[in-house]
């Protein structure tokens, strides 16, 4: 076989091999076991362990469609995991491309699981707001000035659980699952600046920069894309084994589930990028025929 | 049997992939289509949750307590004065304001919230205590050495040269990292879709047809 | 008026978050966090400047009959569409751009399920193949640097994965120590040389000395 030929293969038998090797998987689960990494077991001990029922969590969905299967499962594990402890969530988003959606989404879903919950009482969702910068500095001084209303236009006075929360002090901890740069602004402006703990779930491809923050204490936890999003499950489906019902429902997406797909697709890049090499190393020693 | 909804995001979804195979004018018409959505959004968004309760019903509510927003209106409605070609400098108003304002706010989140802590966590002893050690020896190389690779005012000669050479090394290690991540993240959005196509729309679409 | 009053307005707006930093003042805090509220507004405002650029220049397209000039009118059309709820939403009308007391989608959320997140999200996922084809082509061990960066990226893809950690439990173990050692490592330095970097240029525009963003030469 000619291996100069190998590497000239249309794209698109590659792009085939990648979608049968998503598609795959999808159809026959097959249940791979996910391993814990300390800046995830960090994020879940400082709810579990620090906070007790009846703080209050301030959760911002800065994240849009772009990443939402990396995202989502996150944010739905952690409001899963602060509902079930008994913690209170302000929900609030600042990412314009779809942060507001994502964040009246998800949360109807999840607390559709907690029928006892109450709107207003439990968790209340404060909806988008521009300016994220700026809406992240005056909420130090006072949050009912950012968001005089909830997302649906109630004042927030008429909100039980706004009544003892002006700013980031009435709260325990900012958790923000965030695409692009508004996660890092978390880290090096309110909790720099203000001094309240912040966990921030990033897509995969800004998690590497996280590290640093993580590092220098700025943050309390990271969930770095999909894997920190199943390794999260894990973990609150170890501790709260009611949410193992959940979390088993067919055909609902979880982030679990995602990396069986997510171990395939590697497996066939890695054997691309090593075949790649193997044709290259193969080629360069034997001398060119002239053409 | 999928739901009208299902269908027209499965119907757009795979307008999308056709790009795949060659450009064509079904994914034109979806790329189109998403522009002037995600425009439109911006209208919502910025109507409904900003405009509305930040500066139109405070100052109906109570115009003696926010008087003050009218500037905030008065220095966004002259951004567009930039479309009217004889008071276009005005809007330079707004920008200055706009953009001194963010660059004063990100001046101290880079030195306060990213040099200051970054350097002083780099600060690690280096006195052999076991493991530990050859971490923190690590990270303390691997920062100075990626800032003398950047450090352009020396030629890369010499010592210089040699410490900015494992700069490269760590840099390439981290672009390594971030490769394999970026793949992840994207093979993510990739799962996503697919997982809506399957469970979503073909299965039921399967089970009504059977 | 026209060149030293912008500059003025920078300087002063950028100089009060600055200044409220370090002075912790009751007034100097007012006037502070006053302006944060105001520019949440600016904000909004600045974020729908797009949307008059957009339609001017389809609106210039469909005109000229330019090439592709169709597919300007469906741009148009939908973004008609989704801006009309969202504006009547900011009324109450259709009952908001949220989604109904009952659970039940408004017209401005059900277009975002069907149509904007699976228009987006595609979009983003077409990456993973243009990735994959790309890293197969030209992601080659040709020297000691390109070798370092496959090995690091192989590596963190098996590592990561759970038929990684299934074949040995060493390998999320250095993938973590690699992400946490070296790579933050280097992180760090890239951050602390790029915030230095943007702090001068921050100095720069508050002092007026870089004045190209609002269109004045120095020399102006």
């Amino acid at each position: 076989m000619n291996l100069e030929r190998v590497m000239q293969v249309d794209r698109r038998i590659i792009y085939l091999f990648v979608a049968i090797g998503t598609i795959l998987p999808i159809i026959f689960v097959i249940g791979l076991p996910v391993s814990i990494t300390p800046p995830v077991q960090m994020a879940f001990d400082r709810i579990e362990n620090e906070l007790q029922t009846g703080d209050i969590v301030l959760m911002s969905f800065d994240y849009g469609p772009s990443s939402a299967p990396e995202n989502a499962p996150m944010a739905d594990a952690m409001l899963r995991h602060c509902f079930s402890k008994g913690i209170k969530v302000v929900v609030i988003a600042l990412y314009p491309l779809g942060g507001l959606s994502e964040a009246v989404n998800e949360l109807n879903k999840v607390t559709a699981e907690f029928p006892e919950l109450k709107y207003g009482v439990d968790y209340v969702n404060l909806g988008y707001k521009d300016g994220a910068q700026a809406a992240m500095k005056k909420m130090a001084e006072n949050i009912h000035e950012v968001f005089p209303t909830d997302v649906n236009g109630t004042p927030l006075d008429r909100l039980p659980i706004m009544k003892n929360i002006r700013t980031y002090r009435d709260m325990k901890l900012v958790v923000s699952l965030a695409t692009g740069i508004i996660g890092e602004w978390w880290a090096n402006l309110v909790n720099a600046q203000f001094g309240i703990p912040v966990i921030v779930g990033p897509t995969a491809v800004s998690a590497p920069k996280y590290y640093a923050y993580l590092e220098a204490k700025q943050m309390a936890g990271l969930l770095g894309g999909l894997k920190g999003a199943s390794e999260y499950e894990r973990l609150v489906v170890n501790r709260y084994p009611k949410l193992g019902e959940v979390y088993a429902t067919p055909g609902l997406y979880t982030a679990t589930k995602g990396m069986d797909v997510q171990s395939i697709v590697h497996l066939i890049m890695i054997a691309f990028i090593v075949l790649g090499n193997v044709v290259y190393f193969t080629t360069k020693r034997k001398p060119r025929k002239a053409s | 049997m999928p739901s009208l909804g299902t269908w027209l995001a499965a119907f757009f979804t795979l307008c999308m992939l056709s790009f795949l195979y060659k450009d064509n004018p079904f994914f034109r018409l979806a790329e189109s289509f998403f522009a002037g959505l995600s425009l439109g959004y911006y209208i919502g968004i910025v109507m409904n949750q900003t405009l509305k309760p930040n500066l139109v019903l405070p100052l109906i509510q109570d115009f003696h307590a926010n008087w003050n927003l009218v500037f905030a209106a008065g220095l966004g409605v002259i951004l567009y004065f930039r479309y009217v070609k004889r008071v276009a400098w005005v809007s330079r108003w707004a920008l200055a304001v706009y953009v001194g304002y963010y660059v004063g706010v990100n001046m101290m989140q880079k030195l306060h919230g990213e040099v200051i802590p970054q350097i002083g966590n780099t600060m690690l002893s280096l006195r052999y205590s076991g493991v530990d050690t050859l971490s923190n020896l690590v990270m303390v190389v691997g920062v100075l050495a990626v800032l003398i690779y950047f450090y352009f005012s020396a030629e890369h000669k010499g010592v210089v040269g040699g410490v900015s050479r494992i700069g490269i090394w760590f840099l390439m290690i981290s672009f390594g990292a971030a490769f394999g991540y970026t793949v992840m993240g994207r093979v993510s959005l990739l799962i996503g879709r697919m997982v809506f196509l399957v469970n979503e729309w073909a299965r039921p679409l399967i089970g009504s047809i059977t | 008026m026209k060149r030293q009053l912008p500059l003025l307005l920078t300087f002063l707006a950028g100089t009060i978050p600055i200044v409220a930093f370090f002075v912790p003042e009751r007034h100097v805090g007012l006037v502070s966090t006053t302006l944060d509220s105001w520019l949440i507004i600016v904000a909004g405002f600045a974020l729908l400047l797009g949307v008059v650029n957009v339609i001017q220049m389809n609106a210039n397209k469909i005109h000229r009959r330019s090439s592709g000039w169709p597919y300007a009118i469906v741009l148009l059309l939908s973004l008609a569409i989704m801006g009309f709820f969202g504006f009547a939403g900011a009324f109450d009308m259709f009952g908001g751009i949220a989604t109904r007391p009952d659970g039940s989608s408004t017209p401005f959320d059900w277009l975002y399920k069907f149509a904007f997140l699976p228009l987006q999200g595609t979009m983003f996922a077409l990456l993973a193949f243009f990735m994959a084809s790309a890293s197969y082509r030209a992601f080659r061990a040709r020297n000691v640097e390109a070798t370092i960066l496959l090995i690091a990226a192989l590596l963190v893809m098996f590592g990561r994965i759970p038929f990684g950690e299934m074949v040995s439990k060493w390998f999320p173990l250095a993938t973590e120590w690699i992400m946490g050692k070296p790579n933050m490592a280097a992180q760090r330095g890239i951050m602390i040389g790029a915030a230095l970097g943007a702090a001068s240029m921050a100095l720069r525009i508050i002092l007026g000395i870089e004045r190209s963003y609002l269109g004045i030469g120095k020399g102006e």
